[in-house]
């Protein structure tokens, strides 16, 4: 949907490139302003990024 | 900021050679330190040597340390913690006894001798041993968390 590297998405919200890696794969959860960070990138309410299921949030596909 | 406006900074590459000349020194001044037999000349260039470190640190510009690796960091500090403090008393419980002659089992007659002391020797050895646990401990956890929090991850693409 977006050209957008993992890198560039990286940049833009100051954390590591495997950070995002992270949190796509479902090995990390971020913090709540992080998450916030990410879905104003995206122009999106936070919860069209990020769903939870009760035990651990995860990320959706964007 | 420096009055002209522009600030020193540095790229991790210089960071980790600027670390390699530091460590280098230290092992230096170690050296030198022993061949003094002063320990007080190695135990102050090891702090200023820690201290230049975390100077070198902020100044460079492309190591972005975010809130993943904070965790990672404090996991493992935590961890290592824990279990260090566990080691340290259990040594320092058999240190105190050592000091306050607690008697054995069987139960000694009344004894005059005084406490029997670890000899400064032995305590350098346990306390080389503390730190080494220390840091393998640290990076053991390190490892370990950065696992978990998807370190070694890759792209399948």
């Amino acid at each position: 949907m977006h050209d957008l590297t993992q890198e560039h998405l990286a940049q833009a919200i100051g954390v590591n490139r495997q950070t995002i890696l992270a949190i796509e794969k479902e090995k990390y959860i971020p913090s709540l302003d992080l998450a916030f960070k990410i879905s104003r990138y995206f122009g999106v309410n936070i919860e069209e990024v990020f769903i939870s299921d009760e035990k651990t949030p995860t990320i959706t596909d964007t | 900021m420096t009055p002209s406006g522009r600030s020193f900074s540095m790229k991790k590459n210089t960071f980790y050679l600027i670390i390699g000349c530091i460590a280098l020194t230290l092992l230096f001044i170690f050296w030198y330190s022993v061949e003094l037999h002063t320990a007080l000349l190695i135990e102050i260039a090891f702090i200023v040597g820690i201290a230049l470190v975390y100077l070198a640190k902020t100044k460079v510009t492309d190591i972005i340390n975010d809130e993943r690796d904070v965790k990672i960091t404090e996991q493992a500090t935590i961890r290592t913690m824990q279990v260090f403090w566990v080691v340290f008393c259990a040594f320092s419980i058999g240190a105190v006894m050592e000091i306050l002659h607690v008697p054995e089992i069987p139960r000694e007659p009344p004894s005059i001798r005084p406490p029997v002391l670890l000899p400064p020797r032995m305590m350098g050895y346990i306390q080389l041993a503390l730190l080494c646990l220390m840091i393998f401990l640290y990076v053991g956890f390190r490892i370990y968390y950065a696992k978990k929090f998807g370190d070694f991850e890759t792209d399948e693409e």
